[in-house]
């Protein structure tokens, strides 16, 4: 039944798609919820993103309501005591969806063929369906009727911070989008901006983009560097240390919190400023290490960007879906049998510092994979602003949830499509560095370096540090996390 | 195990977290002293009291004689407490709203009689919570948590920072009289903000002064006893109040109406009833008290006037103009309110300097999001000046003490003269310079017209000079 929506488009029009990306002004929100007031607000699921959601919107002066399987609402299941206790009407579809101006899908990305084909009929003539990940547009090429406006409204952010930063007087960064091939009215802009107004998110910045370049940089950026490094670079470092006579609980534990702590320097200021945390010497260990690893791992971010693009890799997890998971489920449970999985983290100290001094491999990890994933988007036609938010933005937010959860637990609450490519990656990867890792020694994973002097060569210093800074994804991350802090004065 | 040697520091200094220093103290508590810690806000005397615990980092100097089972009770072991609850929260990552930890198990934990924990729930009212979630009690139920967990691990030292802050008359003196007992076979150190609430069993008292144990003074010395009181009851200076920004004004109200009108109000939780028919009108100039005991509703009743709590959509609630769910946004309702609360200190850990808080206040915002204006920053320097913080206009607000803390939240919720302010208990936590800093002030706000002041407190003796409505909530009641 899928029909690849991105496929059935000219090159042309693939190319004018992908290249959509503009942070937007401030001054082009000065409507705030106009386009949404008096409107009737329906949304469908809710867990987090669904409830916090809705309680911003209703607090910005708009009007919310629920709608839950007749099962849910039956049962008094989670979702609508949700609902029901913060003081939100709930109903079946029949009941609420042909009152909507505006529909709300905020279930899981699996359930949205179904839960589309369910209220689309049910849905008033000329009424808005919203979206927050366009998977079902673009891979499944979902049909939506010809009257309704069909956006996206995807705030970058888990829905409990979406709302403390609401409260706060803030809001998160958030990126929209409108389905061109539905905007019969062409009221598709004003409704998603109004909407981003309604959950705080213009005030942290949004970007316009497109359906097909969220989804095929969204893609992208979690199966390779976001979820798919992180898990590769856990498991190898981790053997490496074992081989190396590194005590496992103290190894177990420069992982689960390490990527956290490096990555915390890279969303402050960029790659260069991870790499600058590193004393001379190892920084240019590091740099040549990123170097030789990008060579060997290239042609595997390209072959995840082609399969992402020509739809190869949705059509195979879509029929690992009508499979039960199987596949999935099955590649969920190896990772429960990790060593590094299955040995808790000591209860050593370790420095913040010393996460950079004895992690040098784990940063050369993460430049080599953000620079990778960066450089093969933009090659693929992604703009730079989207190629940043997929690879860099986005990499503390899952080195976070390592850190809070290892690697099962992080692969069980990532999306269904971030968790089933991190998978295709991580079994191609772990063989590919095969040869590279027999050459690495605890030096720049474990124990750190242990100079007795730091001195280096001021001209190959200088040739690293231009090397660095030089790079494109860090040109593009200096001017966006500018507009983000001009806009949150951080003092 | 009882205590049978001295604890004793000799020439310590002890550095802690934000660069504070308690320098070359010496001091020695021996196993039948009773010592009373006091100092004005920032002074260092619960650093003092820190460092029996373990807490910071020793520069120099010996420390002797620590037992090895201490029972803590302080707002900063309180708020650990809640903030591991929080970190143990995955609704952000799961998608799933989590419950939390149970305050049986948080009490059991490290309970080593279970029958006095039983007999303290009892006392202090928390039987019926005890399977509730730790995080979703009042800011007065876990205080009583923490308290049950010191006295029941079987402690051979207790330390108790602040320990009858927030307690309903009835806990209060359960308390006292089990303090009163205990203290007959251990040694107990109180850090307090009155010395009115010294309990009889205190045979001494420390006063800390910027980090340095200045005083130690017997009980018994009277002469010195009643110096050290006056030093802690230093009197005010004088006090005035800044203007008002003349740019940023609020919207004129329609002076026929009431400020609030709250009619037949309930707030539920599944079965569970909070409060309801409750009937309550502010008009504009009507300073109000509200009290009641921890866990009545009153933070509930307050944030359905302050739209903070989600229920306010399905009440019949009339604020400044609005019928609430009429589709007016919460901004509309929060610039006519300034607020003050222990949990608004908690959310307000945003990294932002003191001149930035009190700026905030003209935003209703956590942080500063906005670009402000010179005149702006005039206000919030004077304001500076009045708390006597003007030096320290670009630190980091979230190094301060917590009273000082508590003094900046007061000022940014005045800054802009709101029509109502609301005081949710504002001196919880103050020494007693402080509080009478605070109460001057909110006198001050109350005999200004503009004004209308709601104030939430337990302590009968905060009485306010200007406040003649008074509203208290009892078994699910107004009364």
């Amino acid at each position: 039944m899928s029909n690849n929506y991105f496929n059935s488009l000219s090159l042309r029009e693939q190319l004018e798609q992908l290249g959509k990306c503009r942070f937007m002004h401030l001054a082009e929100f000065t409507d705030g919820v106009a386009a949404l007031k008096g409107k009737k607000m329906v949304v469908i699921g809710c867990g987090a993103q669904g409830l916090n959601q809705g309680l911003n919107l209703r607090d910005s002066g708009l009007d919310v309501s629920y709608t839950l399987r007749a099962e849910a609402i039956a049962d008094k299941r989670q979702s609508w005591k949700n609902a029901t206790e913060n003081g939100f009407t709930v109903g079946t579809y029949e009941e609420l969806i042909p009152t909507a101006d505006v529909v709300l899908n905020l279930t899981p990305d699996k359930q949205h063929t179904a839960v589309v084909n369910a209220v689309m009929p049910l849905m008033k003539k000329g009424a808005c369906l919203s979206y927050s990940h366009g998977f079902n547009i673009v891979e499944e090429g979902m049909k939506v009727r010809d009257d309704l406006t069909v956006i996206m409204v995807a705030p970058k952010c888990p829905g409990s911070e979406v709302r403390a930063e609401y409260v706060r007087g803030f809001g998160v960064p958030t990126l929209i989008a409108v389905h061109e091939d539905n905007d019969p009215n062409g009221e598709g802009l004003a409704l998603a901006k109004a909407y981003a107004v309604g959950t705080g998110g213009h005030k942290a910045g949004v970007l316009m983009s497109s359906f097909i370049a969220e989804v095929k940089s969204d893609l992208m950026g979690e199966q390779t560097i976001l979820c798919g490094m992180l898990q590769t670079g856990s498991l190898l470092c981790f053997d490496k240390m074992i081989e190396e006579g590194i005590d496992a609980g103290y190894a177990s534990k420069l992982i689960q919190y390490g990527w956290e702590t490096v990555t915390e320097a890279l969303k402050y200021g960029g790659v260069t400023n991870m790499m600058d945390r590193l004393s001379n010497p190892a920084k240019i260990k590091a740099f040549d290490l990123a170097e030789e690893m990008k060579d060997i791992m290239r042609p595997l971010y390209n072959k995840h960007q082609d399969d992402i693009m020509t739809g190869k890799f949705s059509e195979t997890m879509m029929a690992d879906w009508a499979n039960d998971d199987k596949e999935l489920l099955g590649w969920r449970a190896d990772t429960a049998e990790s060593a590094y999985e299955k040995t808790a983290a000591a209860d050593v100290e370790i420095s913040e510092q010393e996460y950079f001094d004895n992690g040098i491999l784990m940063v050369a990890m993460v430049k080599a994979g953000v620079e990778l994933a960066f450089e093969t988007m933009t090659s693929a036609g992604i703009i730079a602003d989207s190629a940043y938010y997929e690879s860099l933005h986005e990499t503390p937010l899952i080195a976070n949830t390592i850190a809070r959860k290892k690697l099962y637990e992080m692969n069980s609450t990532i999306s269904d499509t971030a968790e089933y490519g991190c998978y295709l990656y991580n079994h191609a990867c772990v063989p590919l560095l095969g040869d590279f890792m027999k050459n690495i020694k605890s030096d720049v994973i474990g124990a750190g370096m242990q100079l007795n002097h730091t001195g280096v060569d001021n001209a190959r210093l200088i040739e690293v540090n231009e090397a660095i800074r030089s790079h494109p994804v860090e040109a593009i991350g200096a001017t966006l996390r500018g507009h983000m802090s001009d806009m949150k004065k951080i003092v | 195990m009882p205590l049978t040697a001295s604890i004793s520091l000799k020439n310590v200094t002890v550095e802690f977290d934000q660069g504070f220093i308690c320098n070359k103290i010496n001091w020695t508590i021996q196993p039948d002293q009773h010592w009373l810690v006091c100092g004005s806000n920032g002074s260092g005397k619960s650093a003092l009291a820190a460092i029996l615990t373990g807490a910071g980092d020793i520069e120099s100097g010996v420390i002797r004689g620590l037992p090895r089972r201490i029972g803590v009770v302080s707002f900063e072991a309180q708020s650990e407490l809640i903030e591991a609850e929080r970190r143990k929260d995955d609704a952000d990552i799961m998608d799933v709203i989590a419950e939390g930890t149970p305050v049986a198990e948080i009490i059991s934990a490290v309970c080593k009689d279970q029958s006095l924990a039983d007999e303290l729930c009892q006392k202090f009212g928390l039987v019926p919570l005890l399977d509730r979630a730790f995080r979703k009690l009042s800011t007065g139920e876990t205080r009583k948590v923490m308290l049950i967990r010191a006295l029941t691990c079987n402690p051979q030292l207790l330390i108790l920072d602040e320990p009858f802050e927030g307690l309903d008359v009835d806990s209060l003196s359960a308390l006292q009289q089990h303090l009163a007992a205990v203290s007959e076979s251990i040694p107990v150190v109180i850090v307090l903000n009155r010395l009115d609430q010294c309990p009889d069993f205190i045979t001494h008292v420390a006063y800390v002064n910027d980090g340095e144990l200045t005083h130690q003074v017997k009980r018994a010395d009277t002469e010195a006893y009643q110096q050290l009181h006056q030093l802690l009851h230093l009197k005010t200076a004088d006090l005035s109040i800044p203007p008002a920004d003349p740019d940023t004004s609020i919207p004129a109200l329609d002076p026929a109406q009431p400020l609030v009108r709250v009619t037949g109000a309930a707030i539920r939780y599944g079965d569970v009833v909070i409060f309801d028919q409750l009937d309550w009108t502010i008009n504009a100039g009507q300073h109000w008290q509200l009290s009641g005991p921890n866990g009545s509703g009153k933070t509930a009743l307050l944030s359905l006037i302050t739209g903070d709590h989600p229920q306010c959509y399905v009440n019949d609630i009339f604020v400044f103009g609005f019928i609430r769910g009429s589709g007016e946004s919460i901004w509309q309702i929060k610039q006519f309110i300034g607020y003050v609360s222990t949990a608004l200190q908690w959310e307000y850990t945003v990294g932002t300097n003191l001149r930035n808080v009190i700026i905030s206040g003209f935003y209703d915002s956590i942080g500063l999001y906005s670009k402000y204006t010179d005149h702006q920053r005039d206000i919030a320097d004077q304001w500076l000046a009045v708390l006597g913080m003007e030096s320290r206009a670009d630190q980091p607000f979230t190094s301060q003490s917590y009273g000082d803390q508590r003094l900046l939240l007061i000022a940014r919720a005045m800054v802009k003269h709101p029509p109502l302010l609301i005081l949710d208990e504002p001196c919880l936590g103050l020494d007693d310079m402080n509080r009478q800093r605070v109460l001057a002030l909110i006198e001050l706000i109350c005999q200004r017209s503009t004004t209308t002041v709601l104030y939430v407190n337990h302590h009968a003796d905060d009485k306010i000079s200007g406040i003649e409505h008074y509203l208290a909530l009892e078994n699910n009641h107004p009364v």
